[in-house]
């Protein structure tokens, strides 16, 4: 499996590529939205992108707007990663196409969760 | 955005507290009890100061302050950098803003009609601000080290 992380802040891009890493995910890292499309537009197969709200040039909801708008990406994975944690953002970011969201701060306990909701992580076996 | 955020609202307990702890244990600390009140406000040697603002039909920032020794240490703490490891400009400048960013971000949660969130900005010299608008003020001990952070009206 491989992830996209999108974030401006390189600290949070290693955060989370070192939380989908442990997860198993091989990882790319794109500082805003146009970078991730370069990135897509290169050829590179993506299962699943980690994609923060606010950034420069282009942002998370434009980027998810874009992606979904290319039949080629449709079986891509888009979980929001994001501060933005107002009711009706999260109604913006799943209507555009975002399979799930994630508020900052985040554990790395949330993260699996998530991963496991949608599929992309095994369900942990109970003791 | 209305910066009037009511603190009595919430039952004795401050959410901006609340906020502060729930960043650092789950981005710095990875466990709760790191980040306190602290009884006083600290004077900050080599300040470094971060923050956002939230830009709306009113507006108002969000700012963190604290040493640049404390930085570099929430950026190793972040990074998961060793800690005798030397952290660059770019990293600690990054850490620091993003922590502000989070911060901002579930700040801006707490007001109603909340505008858009701007991205995060980091300088030695404290940012510009107007005679008495300062709103709030919430002095933190980060394991021994202080960090500031503090909401602020803007014209």
């Amino acid at each position: 499996m491989r992830a996209l992380v999108i974030d401006d802040s390189r600290t949070m891009r290693r955060i989370v590529s070192r939380l989908l890493g442990s997860l198993g995910f091989e990882t790319v890292e794109a500082a805003d939205g146009r970078e991730a499309l370069d990135v897509l537009e290169g050829g590179t197969h993506i299962d699943l992108a980690c994609i923060d709200w606010n950034m420069p040039v282009m942002n998370g909801l434009e980027f998810v707007t874009a992606v979904r708008n290319n039949r080629d990406w449709r079986d891509m994975t888009l979980m929001m990663v994001t501060t933005e944690s107002e009711q009706s953002q999260i109604v913006r970011a799943l209507a555009a196409g975002a399979h799930e969201y994630l508020i900052k701060p985040f554990t790395p306990d949330a993260v699996r969760e998530k991963l496991q909701l949608l599929g992309l992580v095994e369900l942990e076996e109970s003791a | 955005m209305s910066m009037d955020i009511d603190i009595q609202a919430f039952a004795g307990a401050d959410p901006i507290l609340a906020i502060a702890e729930e960043v650092f244990t789950a981005m710095i600390d990875g466990e709760p009890g790191h980040v306190l009140p602290a009884l006083s406000a600290p004077e900050l040697g080599d300040p470094m100061h971060a923050w956002v603002d939230v830009q709306g039909t009113t507006s108002g920032r969000v700012l963190l302050s604290t040493e640049r020794a404390t930085a570099d240490d929430l950026a190793r703490a972040l990074l998961g950098m060793e800690p005798d490891e030397e952290v660059s400009t770019e990293d600690f400048v990054d850490a620091l803003g993003e922590v502000a960013n989070v911060v901002g971000g579930n700040v801006k949660a707490l007001v109603p009609d909340p505008g858009v969130l701007t991205l995060p900005q980091v300088t030695q010299e404290r940012p510009p601000t107007q005679d008495g608008s300062q709103i709030y003020e919430l002095n933190l001990d980060w394991r021994g080290r202080a960090v500031v952070i503090s909401l602020w009206k803007l014209p």
